[in-house]
This record gives structure tokens, C-alpha cells and sequence, in this order.
């Protein structure tokens, strides 16, 4: 069952003074299924993070759309975005993007604090989600004490948090050495193998791609090759 | 490297410079404010009691030898030195007989050097000629060229009026007397040539009295003293004595608001960039390189920051200053007045503000450990005691209590309150990084549920830079500890005036004397007997008290002796300290004495002491009773009763006599009174017509203040505008994030204007407290000049009025940065540095 579609997703972006237009992303279609593991790789520039961000709402396509269980994002203002966001999209950033002032704990509750549940409610269901990954000894840590790869299990647990439909990744491993990335990922595939979680995750390690259930490999904002574990190309 | 950076950040070069330009704005403004009202005041208390003088007179009292008097005209500040003689005489217009005080002056050189103005004629250069006061000559129905014949010690000279001059040019050293003739011809018809009963000393606009005095007091043989002079209406100079304290302590604190905007903006501006600096020392660039690159760039935003600040000042300025004239009714078309410094020491102070607000951030910049500064986001400050704060708190509260313990033991000038002051209200400014935590958290808990979610990143926002928090926040409590100190220290100071103003002057119609105060000291007083008489006879009269004054020596220093009618049954005209106004009663109708506050903490007398006054040359012993507050001659004054000042120095007549009629019937006294004041030459005015003259110096003291304070909170609103606007550009990080976590733009607003609510309202309490202090301190330090303390208020729509003013301004300067901090574009807040 497909839990996203994107169908003919383009985005330009204006750059210089002489505002030329350098089209990122240039007409991409494909689905992903509930419990998925997908892998989006490409070179620097390919368009890859541009199309992940598509996907989250994070930046409005130039045309085409995205829906979301059965939601076109497209069609959304600005505050129900957020929303979506906040309650179907799990986030996973490079830069792991925890708010340095807030414990662990605090921060992988934010999404449900800012969807207003109680203070109880928040703070079990972070407990939830950290001891998920293995962090709930360190949730009252603030997140300049913690090692990168712990940085980056936190933000696993936020971006579990609110269970979401999708959790969506931009380079997981890319700030993390290779046992820290290794244990990421495999946080990642029990994600989807043991909760039939669906993820989304750009890229541009092989080790880690080769950790998913497909590859989309991306060159010049479109769509190179999109591999089944095990599969030829399709 | 420096324009690169401005170019490709231009919002944050912008802000800065906008905050060096605000807080140099707020200087230029208020130092020409203040000057425009020192000036205002300086012509309003010229208007009461003409120019600042210094009398020299003999010591012991009576005339002494004009050869005595040593040259003073060549000391520093002496505009001129006037030689004075008085003689009571009798004036013969018609058949009306006029007794009047002569006063003997070199009449010719007064209007040459412009201390005495004619509105008619040429000034009286021999004998047979007169100059009479405009009003004078106008109720005797004489004009120019009009005779007159005087009485003087056994002769009648007949005069022909030469000059009629401006009431208001005169009275600074004519007192009420309106009888100008010239010194020698005076000196000569009381066989006295050569004697003088006072010089008095002319002092420049910008000289201080006490200056001069010291230096005048330096050349006088023995047998002469000088002294401030005693007869003149000095209330209008106490009035504003803390006017002038509260106007440096203004300054002062706008002086320290710049340096809160400029270091936060600094603090920002560095901080925002600490990744930056550390990719230069990576590449190689040593620390002190990174320091003098951040120090020069604060040179030139502050700078370029300084000159605009200078200019938005000035045209600040003007609209405030043209405000305080009208306020203080000076005369219009007064060009802006700018001191030769205010500009260069206010861009000046602007720039060095800046170069030394960046080197300590840049310092810190510099000193963390490379591969920390290149991390993606700065480690927050550690949370925990903040105990160098703590320490700071306790030093500044120290030291300023230190040193207002020395202003009131009087080791230092009242003037030193200023920066005991300053230091205080930095003692309450550090306070704030201790207090801010609990307060916000104490506030939030007000904020409606359905908020709660912005309140608590709010507050977590507030709590992550408490240094910086502090800045931001200091700026409010600086706005509001002005607002609320000067605030209540002024109205308190006020309705001391105007309180005992109401004591001393309760009546509805005013019946004096052209020569109300008998300068010459003589016993012969003056003929308002008989009109005090027929004043009595008049029906339709509830009350007639009458005041007689004279000058005198207690102790050798100068007095003003006020000698009242105290009927039983009435409220005492006095307001006593130590004791009741029944035990103080008691004691003046024993034939004992009050002494003003001021007079007895110049002359060392306590209540109980027996002391000897000396009036019209009689010298008495009298015992104190009491002490009371009053502002007659500053405070220098001694009170008793008619019947005593009749028995111990033959003090007969009222020179002063204050009507009162039934409810509501006070305007059927006008006719018979005018009747009365015309036969004796005296003049009627309503109570109305006296207490607008009080009000209108009030009001318009008040009023200059109150603008001034008003162009403080205008600053401190920008300034709270700015630092949250460059607040939001650094963290807009964090806001991205928040946005992509699923954080509405709605959510993103509402958290910035609850953050800087927060702020204000925390800003408004602690400045609360800070302008409560802040006011007892002024009121303290005015102690040692009035010799009493003025009571202290609560005066809850002060509080009220900046409390409010606090937490909009914030709310309202918060607006738009909250509007663009909801309108960041996600992905690049995301990747923001």
C-alpha cells in the first residue's frame, strides 16, 4: 500500500543577480509503500536533500505534488504544513538539529509540547521513544554532553515520537564515524523490520544505502535508477 | 573583509548600527533637553528673583563705609558689584501720603549695563529726580514729568518722576519697592553719604553661587560678611533644586541605557559570529588579529552609528526642548541650544561604547577551544548559581550606600548622589541575570493556558542567555527605574512645595505692600496699620490674618523673621518636626520662636536653645521651640507669633495681610478691598492669581521632566525593538527548527512577543524596586539642602503608568520581529550558521 507519492516534482531555484534559474529537481515520480525502507543516493547536487525537503514539506515544489496518506500537501497552507509535520513526519537531520538549551529528553518531546499534549503525556512517550534507542539513561543530558552518534540517536527518538507515517532522513550518517553509523542504521532497518516503520533516507554512503529496502539514485534532479534490494533496475 | 561581511549580512551590520545610532540619539537628545530646561529654569527663577546675586553687608548688621567694600568686580563669575541704600520715606502725591522704602542706586549704570529696564524716561542722575516703578507711578496716578514731594530725615525735597521702570527689572534688588533715586543724592539727603546698607553682587548666568561666594568671602575685610541674600523669593530655586538633581541623574541613566543597547548589540553581533572567528584562527590568524578585526569593525559601525545618532538626536531635541519652553513658559524663539561638546562627546562616547562592548565577546570568541567554535551551534551557558552576579550585586549596593551615607553626613556635595545613583541602579541592572529566572517563570505561570506551549519554549528562550537576557532586560529597568524614581522623587518634592504652600497661604484674597519686606532693617516698618484696621472693619470678612516680615541675624547668619496672627481654632500655618502642632502652638504663644529647617541646620540651633536675633538692630535672646519645614527665603526663616515679634523687636505693622471671606462669597470683597489697596497704595491680588504664579512653575518643571522621561522610554522601546530584532536573526536556527518539528508561524509569534513580555514584565518589576530606591535616594540627597526629609510615597498610578508603558512598548516592539521570525524561510533557517 503507498503511503507517499510524488508525482512530477520539480523545483527551480533562482540564483545569481541575473537570476538564472537552475532547476534542482526536474520532474520526478515514484511511490513508497507503508513499512519501506528507501534509500535516495546521488552525487553532491543531484537534487536528493531539495527532493527530501519536497517530501517533508519543508520547501513547496515548483510543480507537481506530494501526497502524504492520501493528504496533497500542495494544497496546504503554511499552519496545517506544520501540522503535518508535526504529527506524520519524523525528521532525522545531518546536523542531528537538537535545541542545545533543552535536555534529551525535552527535546525529543517537543513535537508532542508544541501539539500541546500534557506535561505527562510528553514526558512518558519521549521515555518511550528514547529508550527505543537505547538512550534512556542519558535523557537528562543537554545535548552538548553527548556524543554525536547519541546526538543523532536523540533525534531518532523525536522524530519517532509522535508515531509518525514517515520518518524522513537527510544524510543520518553523514557527521558520524562508522560504528556510530552503523548502529544508526541499524536502528533505521528495526524501524521498519520490527515496527513497519516507513522511512526515507538521502544518502550518499553506499554502505548505509545498501542497508535499504530500495535504492533511488539521483543525477541532474532526476531520477537515475530505483533498485529493489536484491533486484535489477527499474 | 569587514564590507564583505556587511554586504553579504547586511540585516546585522544594520541592527548594530541602529543600535549605536539609538542609543547616541537618546544622549544628544536628553543633553539638549536638559540643557533647554536648566535654561528654562534659569529664566523662570530670574523671573521670580531677577539674577543670581551675593549680598556683602556689614557684619552685626547696619550701614557700613562704601571705602570698606574691597574691588570684586574682577572675580571669576561678577557680572557687576551694585551698591545699595535704603531709607524709609514719606512720599506726598497731592494730597495722598505714601510711605515707601527708597531705595538709593547708581540708577544711570544699572540701565547702561542693562540689569534695570525703563519703559519710559531716562534713568534719575541728580537731585530733584525720581524713577518710580511702572505700577507704582500707575495706582498714584503719575507720569513722566509728574512731582512729587519726598520726606527724608528733616527735609522736603520736591522730585519730578524722570523714568517709570519694568516691575520685573527691579525687583532684584528693589525687593516690592517701586522708589528709584540715585545713591548719592539718597546718601546725602539722610546726611549718610557714603554709607551703604548692602552691595550686591550681580553673578554671570552660568557661575554657581557657592563658587562665588567663597570667593568673594576671600576678599572682605573682617567687619564685612557676604551671604546669599535672604529677602528674595528663593522658593522657585528649591522648587527646582531637585529638578536639577533629577535632570543629571536623567542623563545619567540615558548614559547607561546607550551602553545597555550598544553592548547587547555588540554581544550579538560578536557572539552570532564565534563559528567565523574560529575558521580564521583555523586558517591561521592569531587571536589578537580576530580582536583588533571585530574591535575595528565596532570603531566603524559606531562611528557610522554615532553621526546618524547625532543628527536623530538633534532633530529629536528640538521638538523636546520648543515642549520644555512652553512647559516653562520661556520666552519663544529661542534658537535650539547645543553645547559646543554635546556633539563630539556623544559621538565619541558612542564609538568607544562600541569598540569596548566588542572586545569582550571577542575576547570570549577568541579564548574557546577551536573545534568548539566550529560547531554548528554555541554551547549554551551553564545553568546554576550565578554567583559573580551575586557578588557585582553586593559590591554596587555597597558602594552606593557608601556613598550616600557620605552625601548625607555631608562629606560630599549633594551633586555626588548623582552617581551613587548611577552605581545603585547598576547594582539593580545585575540583579537581573539572579532575579530574571524565577521572575519569568513567576509570569508565565499568568499567561492563559491555551499559550502554554509558547510560554514554556518562551521562557526556556529567556533562561538560555542570561548575560544577554540581562542587557536586553536592562534596558527596561533602567526606562522604569527613571519612570518610577524621578517620578515619585519629583511629585513628592512637589506637594512638599505646594503643601506647605497651602499652609502658609490659606486665604482667598492677598493685600500687600509695594515694600513688603523692610530690607533696611529699620523699626519704622510700614503704614499698613491703618489699612489692616479698615480691612477688619469690612463686613462680610470670615478671617484676616497678618504676617509681618522682617530681615534679621540668628546667630550671625541672615534670617527672614515671620511674625503671623495664629488664631485658635485655626490649623497651624507651620508644619513642625519632632513635635506636635498643639506642643508647637503652645510653645509660640508662650513667646517662643520656630526656626526653618534649613536655618537651623545652617546655624547649628536645636529646639530648647536660647539665641540671640537680632531685628530692625535690636538684638533678643529667644528660645526655639521647635523646628518647622518651610520654604520661606529657602528655609531660612523664623516664625513666631504678631503679639511676641511685638514685645521682642517691635514689630507693629502687617506687611502682609491674607483675607479670607465666607464660603463662596469672596468675590463681593474685591470692590472694598481694591478701595482700601488704592487709599494705601498697596496691591490686591486673589489667592487664585498667586497660587497660578506657584502652579505654573510647577507645571512647568513637571512638565520638562515628564518629556524627558517620556523621550526615555521612546528610547528604551527602540532599543528593546532592536535587540529583539537581531535576538531573532541569531536564533533563527533554532526558530527553523522548531518550524520543521511542526511549530505553526502563529506558534512562532506568539512565542516571540511572550518571550519579550516576559521580558518587560520582569524588566518593570525589578525596575519597580529599582525607582522605588531610586526616588528615596534623590529624596535623601535633597535633605542636606531643604534640612528635612520629605515624606516618601507609594504612588501606585506612577507605578502603574510605567508597569503599563514597560510591557507594551515591549510587546509592540516585539511585534514585527515576531512577524519576521514567522515568515523565516524554513530551509534556510535550517542551514543558518
Amino acid at each position: 500500500m503507498s503511503i507517499l507519492q510524488a508525482e512530477q516534482l520539480t523545483k527551480t531555484f533562482e540564483t545569481g543577480g541575473d537570476a538564472t534559474k537552475v532547476a534542482a529537481v526536474g520532474g520526478v515520480d515514484f511511490s513508497v509503500a507503508k513499512g519501506e525502507f528507501v534509500a535516495i543516493t546521488g552525487a553532491s547536487g543531484s537534487g536528493k536533500s531539495t527532493l527530501l525537503h519536497m517530501l517533508g514539506g519543508i520547501t513547496r515544489p515548483s510543480s507537481g505534488r506530494v501526497v502524504l496518506e492520501d493528504v496533497d500537501l500542495a494544497t496546504l497552507d503554511d499552519d496545517a504544513l506544520a501540522l503535518i509535520r508535526r504529527r506524520r513526519i519524523g525528521f532525522i537531520f545531518q546536523r542531528y538539529n537538537l535545541l542545545p538549551e533543552l535536555s534529551l529528553l525535552e527535546n525529543v518531546a517537543l513535537p508532542l509540547v508544541l501539539d500541546g499534549k500534557g506535561e505527562a503525556a510528553c514526558d512518558a512517550a519521549a521515555r518511550k521513544a528514547l529508550e527505543a534507542v537505547g538512550m534512556a539513561a542519558r535523557s537528562g543530558h543537554r545535548p552538548d554532553e553527548l556524543s554525536g552518534g547519541e546526538q543523532q540517536r536523540g533525534a531518532i527518538a523525536r522524530a519517532l515520537v509522535t508515531e509518525p507515517a514517515i520518518v524522513l532522513a537527510d544524510e543520518p550518517t553523514g557527521a558520524l564515524d562508522s560504528a556510530n553509523s552503523a548502529r544508526v542504521i541499524e536502528l533505521l532497518q528495526e524501524l521498519v523490520h520490527g515496527q513497519h516503520q516507513t522511512v526515507v533516507m538521502v544518502t550518499h554512503d553506499p554502505d548505509s544505502a545498501a542497508a535499504a529496502d530500495r535504492t533511488i539514485s539521483m543525477r541532474d534532479g532526476l531520477i537515475f535508477s530505483d533498485t529493489a534490494a536484491g533486484a535489477g533496475v527499474s | 573583509m569587514l564590507l564583505r561581511q556587511w554586504a553579504r549580512r547586511p540585516g546585522r551590520a544594520a541592527a548594530t548600527i541602529a543600535s549605536v545610532a539609538v542609543a547616541v540619539g537618546a544622549v544628544v537628545a536628553t543633553w539638549v533637553s536638559a540643557d533647554a530646561s536648566r535654561t528654562g529654569y534659569r529664566r523662570l527663577t530670574e523671573a521670580v528673583e531677577g539674577f543670581p546675586t551675593v549680598d556683602v553687608a556689614a557684619r552685626g548688621g547696619g550701614r557700613f563705609d562704601a571705602q570698606k567694600l574691597p574691588s570684586l568686580a574682577d572675580i571669576p563669575g561678577v557680572r557687576a558689584v551694585v551698591p545699595l541704600f535704603y531709607r524709609p520715606t514719606l512720599l506726598r502725591v497731592g494730597e495722598r501720603r505714601v510711605r515707601e522704602v527708597a531705595v538709593g542706586v547708581a540708577a544711570q549704570t544699572l540701565t547702561e549695563l542693562g540689569l534695570m529696564k525703563l519703559s519710559a524716561g531716562r534713568p534719575c542722575v541728580s537731585f530733584e529726580e525720581v524713577v518710580l516703578e511702572e505700577s507704582l507711578a500707575e495706582s498714584l496716578g503719575l507720569g513722566l514729568g509728574d512731582e512729587i514731594l519726598f520726606f527724608a530725615r528733616r527735609r522736603i525735597e520736591r522730585m519730578t518722576v524722570v523714568g517709570l521702570a519694568e516691575r520685573s527689572s527691579i525687583s532684584w534688588f528693589a525687593e516690592t519697592s517701586g522708589v528709584i533715586v540715585d545713591i548719592r543724592v539718597l546718601g546725602e539727603m539722610s546726611r549718610s553719604l557714603g554709607s551703604l546698607d548692602r552691595a550686591r553682587v550681580v553673578l554671570k548666568g552660568e557661575a554657581t553661587r557657592q563658587q562665588a561666594l567663597k570667593a568673594i568671602r576671600k576678599r572682605l575685610p573682617e567687619s564685612l560678611l557676604a551671604e546669599i541674600p535672604v529677602g528674595r523669593a528663593s522658593m522657585a530655586e528649591d522648587v527646582l533644586h531637585s529638578a536639577d538633581l533629577g535632570l543629571d541623574f536623567v542623563t545619567g541613566l540615558t548614559v547607561a541605557m546607550a551602553w545597555f543597547i550598544v553592548g547587547n548589540a555588540m554581544l550579538m553581533n560578536v557572539t552570532e559570529r564565534r563559528r567565523g572567528f574560529s575558521l580564521m584562527r583555523l586558517l591561521g590568524a592569531t587571536g589578537r588579529q580576530v580582536r583588533r578585526l571585530v574591535v575595528l569593525e565596532a570603531a566603524l559601525l559606531g562611528l557610522v552609528g554615532a553621526i546618524l545618532g547625532a543628527g536623530i538626536g538633534l532633530l529629536a531635541a528640538g521638538p523636546i526642548s520648543a515642549g520644555i519652553s512652553r512647559a516653562l513658559q520661556a520666552p519663544p524663539g529661542e534658537q535650539l541650544l547645543v553645547q559646543p561638546l554635546v556633539l563630539p562627546v556623544s559621538i565619541a562616547l558612542g564609538v568607544l561604547v562600541a569598540m569596548a562592548a566588542a572586545w569582550w565577546p571577542a575576547q570570549e570568541a577568541t579564548d574557546v577551544d577551536l573545534l568548539e567554535g566550529l560547531a554548528s551551534a554555541p554551547q549554551p551557558p551553564a545553568r546554576g548559581t550565578p554567583w559573580k552576579f551575586i557578588v557585582a550585586v553586593g559590591l554596587l549596593t555597597l558602594l552606593a550606600v557608601l556613598n550616600q551615607a557620605l552625601v548625607l553626613t555631608e562629606v560630599f556635595p549633594p551633586r555626588a548622589a548623582v552617581p551613587g545613583g548611577m552605581t545603585l541602579l547598576l547594582a539593580f541592572v545585575a540583579t537581573t541575570p539572579i532575579l530574571l529566572p524565577p521572575i519569568a517563570r513567576l509570569l508565565a505561570q499568568l499567561i492563559p493556558r491555551r499559550f502554554r506551549v509558547e510560554t514554556t519554549l518562551a521562557v526556556e528562550q529567556i533562561l538560555r542567555q542570561p548575560v544577554r537576557t540581562a542587557l536586553t532586560t536592562g534596558v527596561l529597568v533602567v526606562a522604569v527605574t527613571n519612570g518610577i524614581g524621578l517620578g515619585h522623587a519629583i511629585r513628592d518634592n512637589v506637594d512638599d512645595v505646594l503643601g506647605w504652600y497651602s499652609r502658609m497661604m490659606r486665604a482667598d484674597w492677598v493685600l500687600t505692600h509695594a515694600g513688603m519686606i523692610s530690607a533696611a532693617g529699620s523699626a519704622e516698618g510700614l503704614d499698613s496699620g491703618s489699612a489692616e484696621t479698615e480691612v477688619r472693619e469690612l463686613q462680610g470678612i470670615d478671617r484676616v490674618e497678618g504676617i509681618g516680615i522682617a530681615t534679621g541675624r540668628l546667630a550671625g547668619s541672615a534670617c527672614v523673621v515671620v511674625a503671623r496672627d495664629m488664631t485658635p481654632g485655626d490649623p497651624l500655618p507651620l508644619e513642625p518636626v519632632g513635635l506636635s502642632a498643639d506642643e508647637l502652638r503652645a510653645a509660640l504663644e508662650r513667646g517662643e520662636v520656630a526656626a526653618g529647617t534649613v536655618l537651623a541646620r545652617r546655624t547649628g540651633i536645636k529646639p530648647g536653645d536660647e539665641v540671640p536675633v537680632e531685628v530692625f538692630g535690636r538684638t533678643t535672646n529667644v528660645t526655639v521651640a521647635g523646628l518647622v519645614i518651610d520654604y520661606t527665603s529657602g528655609g531660612s526663616s523664623l516664625h513666631l507669633t504678631r503679639a511676641a515679634a511685638r514685645r521682642l523687636f517691635g514689630m507693629n505693622k502687617a506687611d502682609l495681610l491674607l483675607i479670607t471671606a465666607p464660603e463662596g462669597q469672596a468675590e463681593r470683597l474685591r470692590e472694598p478691598l481694591g478701595r482700601i489697596a488704592d487709599e494705601h497704595a498697596m496691591l490686591l491680588r486673589s489667592f487664585g492669581d498667586v497660587r497660578a504664579f506657584v502652579d505654573r512653575i510647577v507645571q512647568g518643571v513637571v512638565g520638562s521632566l515628564w518629556a524627558i522621561l517620556g523621550l526615555g522610554f521612546v528610547v528604551g522601546s527602540l532599543g528593546v525593538a532592536n535587540t529583539v530584532t537581531m535576538n531573532v536573526l541569531e536564533k533563527r536556527r533554532t526558530l527553523g527548527l522548531l518550524r520543521a518539528v511542526g511549530m505553526t508561524r502563529g506558534q512562532v509569534t506568539r512565542m516571540v512577543v511572550i518571550e519579550s513580555l516576559l521580558l518587560g514584565a520582569a524588566g518593570g518589576l525589578i525596575g519597580l524596586f529599582g525607582g522605588v530606591t531610586t526616588a528615596l535616594f534623590i529624596q535623601l540627597a535633597s535633605q542636606p539642602l531643604l534640612g528635612h526629609p520629605i515624606q516618601a510615597s507609594f504612588r501606585p498610578d506612577v507605578v502603574a503608568v510605567n508597569l503599563i508603558a514597560a510591557v507594551a512598548i515591549t510587546a509592540i516592539a516585539a511585534w514585527l520581529p515576531a512577524r519576521r521570525a514567522a515568515g523565516l524561510d524554513l530551509l534556510e533557517s535550517i542551514s543558518a550558521e
